[in-house]
């Protein structure tokens, strides 16, 4: 019914032509998900454009210069304005649920319907001898009933003169649904718990500025109680992943942040400098050189959920830190974990929308097992026509098949990368990224990845020049990467050598060029960290490490897709912004 | 004895890695031959067999790669992709131990993978293994009549197996004449080889010291002088090692898990949620510590690490999030000594409507239900004095003491400390207390540090058991709210174990206009060159105006739990890769 009321609302087409109506009506529920779409589309519009209406500066002092004189004014009552404790008898969720048979104007006043609430005012109207206040708890609101004769002494002046729109309160009374059907608590005393001195934003607009919400989320959260419930699903997703990944024998275990050497990724690090030691520590870019030491110790299977750096640009999709679950089984190889990335996503999705189809940012995502398992070359040959398994080794040639094939419509900086290839795997790759990856919206495995591009992966078993790798896609985006991990230690020490070896070359050009366009600056800003062996892992691997496969999942981005959420940054409580205030 | 060449493998590597790329090409070409099965085909060039340990570490190291590299020229892989196993040795042990001795179950085909951390021959058609897996330990026994191999293939295969590798098997369960569990092999293959020489193993597997080994359970002593790797350095800075050949290092991390997780179902229990907060800040606050810096690049900007998560979390409560916790990192750019690293792990927890009363019964739940759940008892054994004194015992049966720090320390140092300390006089009065008890204070000497050393002294040292210390004076913590009947002190309170810190928790400070008189107040104590002294947090400031409702948080140390549970004295004992100094 609900979705017939927005319909007549939103719509006079259903009017102009009644024949329709019946027809419509029999869609009302495949017809609800769209229309919460467009409402919610319609309602961030209206914020965008609307101008804003956050109180200015001087409101601000004005009105926090009136409430300090209620908190003084609280204290010479011999009233704390800041309490220490509330016994809650009830959440405002577990009374709407005890009294959701309740009649309208029915009461109960009996000595077992008396409750307990504490929560934050977040309306609030009052008028002669009576007042109504609506609470509101982490799990929902309830409506204080607040009779002048009911209450003790001068608690209704007081309500009347001293609370205001925001601060906590704690009430209790009796139960009521008033006339008009809201369940109340009918209030015999109340006790203003922590008095607010800032007025919140509009009720109706929210905040608008949008730097605002993620620098205070606390208001953000505060004025739209929906971003508090993405947190909230964040915490079941963790839960899940974990309730998962144990239920399969993984033992949680925590591996430095602070390191000698960063490695395990291919990203700029950061440095800090710690004092006793004397020396300089990097942040970890990856926990995965710890955790296959972890393998080597004995440990078979071993997970570690953790905070993870890099030194890299901000945008919606990266913020300096984030959060990943990196697994390795010994004995196993990646099938294996194309199993327990679909095992670790689809009880995530279930958990938070009990169903596997769902939304993201208007796209159906249909996340029932099995996902499609294709090879890259595959997919590059499907999407661009381009057979790599057919070039030969001559880049020169390929990269003119390639420009050849996409060359059409793409733009400068495209072209460049796809001239700086140095190998046939990186062009491949290049080509991946730049035709493939932005179509790859339904979940796919890409396997078989260039060993140029994959310095901790096993060659493959069949085809040389290629790794037993795979990364999950869904919605155009990387979600896992995950290989059969190389456990033979004199080539795992060539291949990192050659990456060291490409880092510093890369670095010593960057060095090399002092002028040239924005971007090249960039480019070579990009490259100028150190990037050091790790030989205590190569050490490691002598002692023999099990074959065994490894995974790691970003689980920003899983919340992101879980919680239809555009930004990392809504996904992140506090995230990294870009100018400071 | 071969020329002494340095076992370094950059030297190796070159070669090593134009031979490698040969033989991974003939190897691709080659795909036919890769069956697992063609691995057991010997090789023909192995270097003679000596008495491994005679052999010279660097030696050892050197005759195994280039073993290592003629099986690749030969086309084999010596690192197999996958090895599929049926079960894990800990589930064999279970479903199989209870067989009679000299019972075999020879129509059952398991197979099993994991580390030989022994081997013994008695003849080339019977060779014994030690096989370690996932923190439990079982024998192979192979034979030749039992292996698909014929006998020459099977002496020269197993004569290549040494001490260190990984193999996986197949074969079927039984019991020796001696009565010990064992799988019989009809196929074994190496699926990672040991280059370096494993230290010696001092402890032989039938010995009485390596059940007990397998037998240590949390709130037990530990005897690390018994271990077959003793060298602390070694332990710590090859984890792997450790836990490789120590099989109770392992159980000391399961146990950590193990704690961390009963304390998130415990707070889960209970609603609350759990969140992530910066680790990166731009001030850093919420405790008293240098921070780490560093910088961002794009933004060139200085950023800390953070020193306590409580500053963020409770910006969550004052979001709407009634209860909420955090399991995480900490950094604190400090000295490292026995019980402090620059990072370590804790929880924080905070509870809207809840005052330090009630965190007291909730930690006092929530330990010594732990301890009851990890050990089956409340009360621990721990070398509080270190592993050459005897272990003492500690007691988590609830309810635990508690006592007044103002009136205990009044009464034990016999002093009548002012009820003001924000003055010099009581300034003044605290130093000559210091002096007459010849208690040292780091300079310089702020009331806080005086207090603090005089606590340590007379009130923390009779902390065997756990212990709360409580309302502590408002000098000593900026974020503890003003008690409610006590002038000048607050509701705070810390959770004392054997001496050491465990919880600290309060009452939070709530008024806005107050916290920032607090921090006023620690400004004047940075200025008298306390650099640790809490610097204002303008952001949390603004935050606590929007009104935070009434709330306690609490914060315990996880790697200081995770101590006690495994009698572990030194901090290092149960992080896995803790910081070292550089090596000399």
């Amino acid at each position: 019914m609900e979705g017939l009321k927005l319909w007549r609302l939103s719509s006079s087409f259903a009017f102009a032509r009644p024949s329709n109506f019946r027809q419509l009506f029999g869609f009302g529920a495949s017809s609800t998900p769209l229309l919460r779409c467009l409402t919610t589309a319609a309602t961030a519009n209206t914020r965008n454009r609307r101008p804003s209406t956050s109180t200015s500066t001087s409101d601000r002092e004005a009105v926090r210069a009136i409430r300090l004189k209620k908190v003084e004014q609280l204290r010479s009552q011999g009233l704390e304005p800041y309490g220490y404790k509330w016994d809650r008898s009830h959440t405002a969720r577990e009374l709407q649920e005890i009294y959701k048979d309740l009649n309208d104007g029915e009461e109960l006043d009996g000595e077992s319907h008396r409750v307990s609430i504490a929560g934050r005012i977040v309306a609030r109207r009052a008028f002669g001898k009576l007042a109504f206040l609506t609470l509101r708890d982490d799990s929902g609101t309830i409506q204080l009933y607040c009779e002048k004769e009911r209450l003790l002494n001068e608690q209704f002046e007081q309500l009347k003169t001293l609370v205001d729109i925001g601060d906590i309160l704690g009430a209790s009374g009796s139960i009521k649904r008033t006339e008009k059907g809201e369940l109340s608590v009918k209030v015999d005393s109340f006790s203003i718990l922590t008095k607010s001195l800032l007025p919140l934003p509009d009720k109706f607009h929210g905040l608008t500025d949008i730097d605002k919400r993620y620098r205070q989320r606390y208001v953000d959260m505060i004025a739209n109680p929906e971003v508090a419930d993405i947190f909230r699903k964040r915490a079941m997703i963790m839960k899940e992943i974990r309730k998962t990944v144990e239920s399969r024998g993984f033992v949680e275990v925590e591996t430095p942040v602070l390191q000698g050497a960063a490695g395990g990724a291919e990203a700029r690090p950061f440095v800090t400098y710690h004092n006793s030691l004397g020396r300089d520590l990097y942040l970890r870019i990856a926990t995965e050189l710890h955790l296959k030491r972890m393998l080597v110790g004995g440990f078979e299977k071993v997970y570690e959920i953790g905070r993870i750096f890099r030194n890299e640009g901000i945008s919606t999709r990266h913020n300096p830190e984030f959060t990943t679950i990196e697994m390795y089984e010994a004995y196993s190889d990646y099938q294996t974990m194309m199993d327990m990335a679909e095992e670790i996503v689809t009880q995530c999705a279930l958990a938070v929308h009990g169903k596997l189809t769902i939304d993201y940012q208007g796209t159906e995502i249909q996340l029932q097992r099995p996902w499609r398992r294709e090879t890259m070359h595959n997919l590059v040959k499907e999407v661009t026509g381009i057979d790599f398994t057919e070039l030969e080794d001559d880049l020169k040639v390929a990269k003119d098949v390639v420009l050849k094939a996409i060359g059409v419509g793409l733009d400068s900086k495209d072209k460049t990368s796809i001239e700086a290839c140095p190998s046939l795997g990186n062009l491949l790759n290049e080509v991946f990224e730049i035709s493939v990856e932005p179509k790859l919206l339904q979940p796919t495995f890409v396997l078989d990845y260039p060993i140029e591009i994959s310095p901790l992966a096993k060659p493959h078993r069949r085809h040389a020049g290629l790794t037993e790798r795979f990364e999950l896609f869904i919605c155009g985006r990387e979600l896992a990467n995950a290989f059969s991990e190389l456990t033979d230690p004199l080539d795992q020490r060539a291949r990192l050598e050659e990456q060291v070896r490409q880092h510093n070359k890369k670095k010593a050009e960057a060095v090399s060029v002092t002028d040239g366009t924005e971007e090249q600056k960039n480019k070579n800003e990009d490259s100028m960290y150190d990037v050091t062996l790790d030989d205590d892992f190569l050490t490691a691997l002598e002692y023999g490490m099990p074959p065994a496969s490894g995974m790691g999942l970003g689980i920003d981005r899983l919340v992101m897709l879980l919680t239809d959420s555009a930004s990392i940054r809504d996904v992140i409580a506090f995230p990294v912004l870009k100018t400071s205030q | 004895m071969a020329e002494p060449e340095p076992a370094s493998s950059q030297t190796l590597s070159n070669n090593a890695l134009k031979r490698e790329r040969r033989a991974r090409d003939r190897q691709a070409r080659e795909e036919e031959k890769m069956k697992l099965s063609r691995n057991r085909t010997t090789v023909n060039q192995r270097p003679p067999m000596a008495n491994d340990d005679a052999v010279d570490p660097a030696q050892y190291l050197r005759n195994r790669i280039q073993r290592l590299t003629l099986q690749k020229e030969s086309g084999l892989n010596p690192y197999p992709h996958k090895f599929e196993v049926s079960m894990s040795v800990i589930e064999f042990i279970d479903e199989f131990g209870s067989l009679h001795v000299g019972e075999h179950i020879e129509n059952t085909e398991i197979s099993l993978a994991g580390r030989v951390l022994n081997k013994r021959s008695s003849s080339s058609k019977l060779y014994f293994y030690d096989l370690h897996g996932d923190g439990a330990k079982i024998q192979v026994m192979a034979e030749a009549r039992h292996s698909d191999m014929d006998e020459n293939e099977f002496a020269n295969y197993h004569s290549g197996v040494k001490r260190g590798d990984i193999v996986g098997l197949c074969g079927f369960p039984g019991k020796s004449k001696r009565g010990e569990l064992s799988i019989f092999p009809r196929s074994l293959v190496v699926l990672a080889p040991c280059l370096h020489m494993l230290p010696k193993h001092t402890i032989t597997s039938n010995s009485a010291g390596a059940q007990s080994n397998h037998s240590w359970t949390p709130g037990t002593t530990r005897n690390p002088e018994s271990y077959a790797l003793r060298d602390q350095e070694t332990r710590y800075r090859q984890r792997y090692l450790d836990l490789m050949l120590n099989p109770e290092v392992q159980k000391i991390f399961r146990t950590r898990a193990k704690i961390i997780s009963y304390c998130r179902n415990f707070l889960d229990n209970l609603g609350f949620i759990e969140v992530e907060t910066p680790a990166m800040t731009m001030t850093a606050g919420g405790a008293v510590a240098r921070p780490f810096i560093t910088h961002h690049n794009e933004l060139d900007t200085k950023l800390y690490m953070r020193i306590s998560l409580e500053l963020y979390l409770k910006k969550l409560v004052i979001g709407g999030f009634d209860r909420v916790y955090e399991i995480g990192r900490v950094f604190r750019n400090e000295g490292m000594d026995l019980t402090h690293l620059p990072e370590f792990t804790m929880c924080e927890f905070y509870m809207a409507y809840a005052d330090y009363n009630d965190l007291m019964d909730l930690i006092e739940k929530l330990l010594s239900g732990m301890v009851k759940e990890l050990t089956g008892s409340y009360k621990i054994k721990y070398h509080g004095n270190g592993f050459d004194s005897e272990p003492i015992e500690i007691d988590f049966t609830p309810p635990f003491r508690r006592i007044d720090l103002i009136e205990e320390l009044g009464s034990r140092a016999n002093l009548c400390i002012p009820k003001d300390l924000s003055t010099e006089t009581a300034n003044r009065f605290l130093l000559e207390a210091c002096e007459k008890f010849d208690i040292k204070c780091p300079a310089p000497p702020t009331t806080t540090r005086l207090l603090d050393k005089l606590v340590g002294h007379f009130l923390e040292e009779t902390c065997i058991n756990p212990t709360f210390i409580i309302n502590h004076p408002e000098v000593m913590n900026p974020l503890a709210k003003w008690h409610r009947s006590k002038p000048g002190l607050t509701e705070r309170f810390e959770l004392f174990v054997n001496k050491r810190e465990l919880c600290d928790a309060y009452t939070e400070l709530n008024d806005p206009e107050v916290q920032r008189q607090r921090f006023a107040e620690q400004l004047k104590d940075r200025q008298m060159g306390d650099e640790e002294a809490m610097v204002l947090d303008e952001s949390f400031c603004t935050a606590l105006e929007y009104g935070l409702p009434p709330t306690a948080g609490l914060g315990v140390g996880i790697d200081r739990l995770t101590m006690l549970l495994t009698d572990s004295p030194n901090v290092k004992e149960v992080t896995l890769f803790p910081a070292m100094k550089p090596q000399g």
